[in-house]
C-alpha cells in the first residue's frame, strides 16, 4: 500500500504523519493523533459521529474521507472547539438545554451544529431537522437537541449583533 | 414534602462537560501500553452449519500475528451470556430451567455471525488481514427462523436438554398449566357478550445504541482479569466472568467506560468472554476488541419478536370478562434471557386491566437468529402493540370511547400488580389521561376524524401502559452504597450503578445532596470500579434511580444521622433539638449554640489531642455512610400517549403528526432528565411500530444489520412532541420517585397503532406497520367489499 507524507492542521496546531492510501480520516484522527473525541459509529456515513470540520466550518464524515486527501488541510473536532476554558456557544447551548445522554454522537451534532448555523444562522425548526439528517441520536429523540441549536442560533446571533 | 433544594431542579448533569467537549473515554477511547487487538472469524455465510474444517495455519503466519485461538484453545466452559440466574434463587433457578448453552468459539454455528475463531495481533488492521486467511469449511443445515419451523416434529434439535426447541415455557411448578393466569378464562368466556382475537406479530428491533461494542482485558501479573467494558451491570458480569475463567471475585476487575447508550443491547455479557478469552491467551498484554457496526448487531442481542396471539371478552357494558394469550417468541441461537421476557410480556399485560379472569402462556422457541434478550421495556412494547390494539377493537365494536373505557377499566391501588401478590400502591393514570387527552383535544379530534373520504386521513390513538421501577419481586433488587466524608464536608459516594447516558449519576447525586442537605457541587460520585464498590445488580427494568437511588439515600441518612449524633456530643444537647441549615448544625431557639459540618469533619479526621487537657478535640473517626438496600417494592410507573397520524391510501405512507406523552414519574428528580428519557423512548417506540425490524432472507443471513437498510426514526421524522410530567409521589421511592428509563418506549407503540385504526378503518397486525402491509390491508379490504 502507498504511503503519503501529509500535513493537517487538526484544532490549530500542525501535525505531520505518513499514511497509507487506505487510511481513513476517522483512523489518521483517532488513532494515529489520538484525536479519540471523533467516533466510530458505523463506518458508512450514516450515523455522523465521525463528524468533523474541514477549513473552518464545512461538515464532512471522517470515516467517508481519506486522510491522503486532507494534505494541508485545517480539521476542526470536538476538542478544539473550547477556548481559555470557555465553552462554544454550541457546546454550551447542548448542556443547558438537556440535549446530552450517552454522549456519544454529541461530538457530531455539536460539529454538524457549527456547520449548518455558518450555512444560515438563523434557521427554522424544519431547516435544523433536515440539516441534522446524517447525524443519529439514538437517546433523545432529536427534541432537545433541536432546541440546543436554536437556543445556540439565538446566543451566536446575539454575539455577532 | 418539605422544602426542595436539589431535587426537582435541573442541575447541570455530571457528565456532559467531558462529553460535549470530546474528553470523555469510552471503551474504544482507552488506549494501554502494549495494546493487543483481537478479531473475531464469524460465520457470515451460513445461520446454521456445522464446521467440518478449521485451518488456521496461514493467518498464524501473517505479519503482526501473536496468536490464532480455534474452539480448543479457550475454556471449554459453557455459560448464559444473560445474568438472570443470578437475579434469582438456585431453586428457582431450577425451575425456570435456564442453561448455559454458549460457547467461547463453536463448531456448531446456529445463527449469522456466530465466532469460529479469533486473532490477536499488533494492530486492528494485522487482525483483520490475517482473519480472512483463516479458512472454514462448512456442512449446512436446515434452517429454522421461527417457532412455527423450529417446533417441527422433523427438525434438528438445538439442545438436548430443550426438546421441541422449546428453550421456555412457564414453568408448570411454578405457574400451573403452564400459564400466568388468574380466575377461569373459559368461564369467563361463556359470559362474554363480545369477543375479539387475533394473531399478531411483533418485529425483531435493534438498539442501535451509538457505541458499538468494545472491550479491553488484560490478565496482569497479579494473576488478575482486568476487563474495561461499558456494561450495564460490572458486578454482575464480574460474577459472571468469575465463573466462567475459575477464579475469585477478587481476581476479577471490571472498570466501567463511558456507556455510549445501552438500552438492554449491555445487560449482561456481550463480548466480555471472548475478549477475556484471549487475554487470558496472553497473559499481561491487554487485548482490544472492537465490533464493527455489523458486527455489534448480531452479537448483542435484540428484541424478541414473535407470534403474539390474543383473545378478549367483554360485557355488553363494557365490563372486560377475559383476556386469553401466547406469546410464542422466536428465541434466537442461544437461551440468554429466554425465561425473563417470556414472563414479563405477560406481566405487564396481567398489570393492566381489570379483567375477571385472564390467561398468559410465554414460550422460547431456539431459533437460527442472532440472539434476543433485554430491549428497554423487556416485552412491554410487544404486549402494547397488541393488547392496545384490541381493546381498541373492543371499544369500537362496544361503541365506547377508548379513553372512557381505559379510564374505567385499568388497575389502579390495591389491584395486583405486574406480579400478583404484590399490588399497586400508587397510580395516577387518571390524570395521565386527562391531560393528555385535554392536550392534544382529543374529543374534538375524534369526532372530527370520524367518515373520512379523501386520500390522505388523519387519525388519533390512545395506549396506556403499566411498568416497573426495578424487577422486585420477580428477581433479587440490591444496591450497596458507601458515602466516605472528606475532611473538607465534601462528600464520595460509591457505588456499582452504571449510567448508560440517561442521567443515573445526576439524580443519584441530587438525591444524595438533598439527603444530605449539602450542595450539589459538594457531592461527588465514584462508579463503576468493582474492586471499591460494593454489589449492585445493574442498570436494567428502570431500576437505578428506584433502587439505587434508595441505596443512596439509605447511606447518606446514616451520614446525616452521624453528623448529629457528634453535634448532639459537642453541643451537649438533643439530637432532637438541632436542625441543619448551610452545613452548620444549630441548636433550636439558641442563636449562638452551633457547629459547622467542616469542624465534625475535620476533627473526625484530624483527631488531635489537647496538649494541656489530655482530651481528645472533637469526636474521632472519619464518617462514613453504609447502606444495603433491599427495595420494600417496586413503585409501578404509569403512562398514556396519545398519537395523531396522516396515512396516505394511495402510498400507504404514516406521518406521525403529534405524540403527547403523560407520565406517572411520582416526582421528577431532575425534570430533564425525565423529558430526555421520555423522548428517545418516543423515537424508539414510534421505530418498532412503524419502521424498524431487522430482516433475514429464508436462509437467515442477515440483510440489514447496518444503519443503510435499517431505519430509525431520524430529526425530520419525529412528530411534534409534548411530555406531561404527572407528579404524584410514590410512598416508597426516593423523595417520591419512580422509574422512567423504558416507560417512554411504550404506549407510543400503541398508541400509533389505534391512530392507523382510527385514520383507516384497519387494524394491522404485524409491525413495523410498512406502507406495503397497510396497501395490501386496504386492497384486502376492498376485495372483500367487492
Amino acid at each position: 500500500m502507498k504511503k503519503h507524507a501529509i500535513t493537517l492542521t487538526v484544532n490549530g496546531e500542525e501535525r505531520d504523519l505518513i499514511v497509507s492510501s487506505n487510511r481513513t480520516l476517522l483512523d489518521a484522527l483517532r488513532d494515529d493523533l489520538g484525536f479519540t473525541d471523533t467516533k466510530y459509529g458505523c463506518g458508512t456515513g450514516e450515523c455522523g459521529a465521525c463528524t468533523v470540520l474541514v477549513d473552518g466550518t464545512t461538515s464532512i464524515n471522517g470515516c467517508l474521507t481519506l486522510a491522503a486527501t486532507m494534505d494541508g488541510r485545517s480539521i476542526t473536532t470536538a476538542a478544539g472547539l473550547a477556548h481559555d476554558g470557555a465553552l462554544h456557544p454550541v457546546q454550551q447551548a447542548f448542556i443547558d438545554n438537556d440535549a446530552i445522554q450517552c454522549g456519544f454522537c454529541i461530538p457530531g451534532m455539536v460539529l454538524k451544529t457549527i456547520s449548518i448555523l455558518a450555512d444560515n444562522p438563523r434557521p427554522t425548526e424544519d431547516e435544523i431537522r433536515h440539516g441534522l439528517e446524517g447525524s443519529i441520536c439514538r437517546c433523545t429523540g432529536y427534541a432537545k437537541i433541536v432546541e440546543a441549536v436554536q437556543d445556540a442560533s439565538h446566543r451566536m446571533a446575539g454575539v455577532g449583533e | 414534602m418539605e422544602d426542595l433544594k436539589v431535587v426537582g431542579k435541573r442541575v447541570e448533569r455530571v457528565d456532559v462537560r467531558a462529553k460535549v467537549t470530546g474528553g470523555a473515554l469510552y471503551a474504544a477511547d482507552v488506549q494501554l501500553a502494549g495494546m493487543l487487538y483481537g478479531k473475531i472469524v464469524r460465520c457470515y455465510d451460513h445461520a446454521h452449519a456445522r464446521v467440518t474444517s478449521l485451518d488456521l495455519s496461514e493467518a498464524a503466519k501473517c505479519k503482526g500475528v501473536i496468536k490464532v485461538l480455534g474452539p480448543k484453545d479457550v475454556t471449554q466452559k459453557e455459560y448464559n451470556a444473560s445474568v438472570l440466574d443470578m437475579m434469582v434463587s438456585a431453586d428457582m433457578r431450577g425451575v425456570l430451567g435456564d442453561i448455559d448453552d454458549q460457547s467461547i468459539f463453536t463448531d456448531h454455528v446456529k445463527h449469522y455471525g456466530d465466532a469460529i475463531a479469533a486473532v490477536i495481533a499488533t494492530s486492528e488492521e494485522a487482525a483483520e488481514r490475517a482473519a480472512e486467511k483463516i479458512r472454514v469449511t462448512y456442512e449446512e443445515l436446515p434452517v429454522y427462523m421461527t417457532a412455527e419451523a423450529a417446533k417441527h416434529p422433523d427438525a434438528l434439535q438445538f439442545r438436548p436438554e430443550k426438546p421441541g426447541n422449546l428453550a421456555f415455557q412457564l414453568p408448570e411448578m411454578a405457574f400451573p398449566d403452564n400459564a400466568y393466569a388468574w380466575g377461569d378464562v373459559e368461564d369467563s368466556f361463556a359470559g362474554a357478550d363480545i369477543i375479539v382475537e387475533d394473531s399478531f406479530y411483533v418485529p425483531k428491533q435493534k438498539q442501535c445504541q451509538m457505541e458499538p461494542g468494545t472491550y479491553i482485558a488484560l490478565y496482569d501479573d497479579q494473576k488478575r482479569l482486568n476487563c474495561w467494558t461499558s456494561t450495564q451491570m460490572p458486578k454482575l458480569v464480574q460474577k459472571k466472568l468469575a465463573n466462567l475463567f475459575e477464579l475469585p471475585m477478587t481476581r476479577v476487575r471490571i472498570n466501567i467506560t463511558v456507556i455510549g447508550g445501552g438500552f438492554g443491547a449491555r445487560l449482561g455479557m456481550v463480548l466480555e468472554p471472548e475478549t477475556c478469552a484471549l487475554a487470558m491467551a496472553v497473559p499481561g498484554r491487554p487485548v482490544k476488541l472492537l465490533s464493527t457496526r455489523e458486527e455489534d448487531w448480531v452479537t448483542s442481542p435484540s428484541r424478541h419478536p414473535g407470534k403474539y396471539w390474543m383473545k378478549m371478552g367483554f360485557k355488553k357494558d363494557g365490563t372486560p370478562v377475559a383476556c386469553d394469550a401466547r406469546f410464542e417468541n422466536y428465541k434466537g441461537a442461544y437461551y440468554v434471557d429466554a425465561s425473563g421476557t417470556a414472563f414479563t410480556t405477560g406481566a405487564w399485560l396481567g398489570g393492566m386491566y381489570k379483567f375477571d379472569s385472564l390467561r398468559y402462556r410465554g414460550e422460547s422457541y431456539y431459533t437460527n437468529q442472532s440472539i434476543c434478550g433485554a430491549f428497554r421495556g423487556y416485552g412491554n412494547p410487544q404486549t402494547n402493540f397488541v393488547m392496545e390494539q384490541m381493546v381498541d377493537r373492543g371499544c369500537a365494536e362496544l361503541g365506547v370511547d377508548p379513553i372512557e373505557w381505559r379510564r374505567k377499566w385499568h388497575k389502579t391501588i390495591g389491584d395486583d400488580g405486574w406480579c400478583i401478590g404484590v399490588p399497586y400502591n400508587s397510580c395516577a393514570l387518571d390524570e395521565c389521561l386527562d391531560r393528555a387527552s385535554a392536550a392534544i383535544g382529543w374529543t374534538e379530534k375524534r369526532a372530527k376524524y370520524k367518515n373520512q373520504t379523501g386520500t390522505v386521513r388523519r387519525g388519533i390513538g390512545v395506549a396506556v401502559m403499566n411498568h416497573t421501577s426495578g424487577a422486585m419481586p420477580m428477581l433479587l433488587e440490591h444496591t450497596v452504597c458507601d458515602v466516605l466524608m472528606h475532611q473538607d464536608a465534601t462528600v464520595t459516594i460509591n457505588l456499582a450503578c452504571s449510567d448508560m447516558g440517561q442521567g443515573s449519576h445526576t439524580t443519584l447525586r441530587q438525591v444524595a445532596a438533598e439527603t444530605l442537605g449539602f450542595p450539589y457541587e459538594d457531592v461527588h460520585m465514584s462508579v463503576g470500579d468493582t474492586d471499591a464498590a460494593g454489589f449492585d445488580i445493574g442498570a436494567h427494568a428502570s431500576r437505578t434511580l428506584y433502587v439505587g437511588g434508595g441505596a443512596v439515600k439509605q447511606a447518606c441518612e446514616d451520614v446525616r444521622r452521624q453528623l448529629f449524633d457528634r453535634a448532639a456530643l459537642e453541643l451537649e444537647e438533643d439530637v432532637g433539638n438541632l436542625y441543619m441549615e448551610d452545613k452548620i448544625i444549630h441548636v433550636k431557639g439558641s442563636s449562638n449554640k452551633s457547629i459547622s459540618v467542616q469542624t465534625i469533619a475535620d476533627q473526625g479526621v484530624n483527631n488531635f489531642m489537647n496538649p494541656e487537657t489530655g482530651e481528645l478535640i472533637g469526636q474521632p473517626g472519619q464518617i462514613q455512610g453504609y447502606a444495603s438496600f433491599f427495595p420494600p417494592h417496586n413503585a409501578p410507573p404509569f403512562g398514556a400517549t396519545i398519537a395523531e397520524v396522516e396515512v396516505d391510501m394511495e402510498t400507504g405512507e404514516v406521518r406521525v403528526i403529534e405524540l403527547v406523552n403523560a407520565h406517572d414519574v411520582g416526582r421528577a428528580i431532575h425534570p430533564g432528565v425525565v423529558e430526555g428519557q421520555l423522548d428517545g423512548g418516543a423515537q424508539q417506540g414510534l421505530g418498532m411500530v412503524l419502521t424498524e425490524e431487522t430482516y433475514y432472507d429464508d436462509k437467515g443471513i442477515c440483510l440489514n444489520n447496518n444503519f443503510t437498510d435499517y431505519k430509525m426514526f431520524g430529526p425530520s421524522d419525529m412528530p411534534k412532541m409534548t411530555n406531561i410530567l404527572v407528579e404524584n409521589p410514590d410512598p416508597t421511592g426516593p423523595f417520591g420517585a419512580k422509574g422512567v428509563g423504558e416507560a417512554g418506549i411504550v404506549p407510543p407503540v400503541g398508541a400509533t397503532a389505534n391512530a392507523i385504526f382510527n385514520a383507516i378503518g384497519i387494524q394491522i397486525l404485524e409491525a413495523p406497520i410498512t406502507p406495503e402491509k397497510i396497501l395490501k390491508a386496504l386492497a384486502e379490504k376492498e376485495k372483500g367489499l367487492s
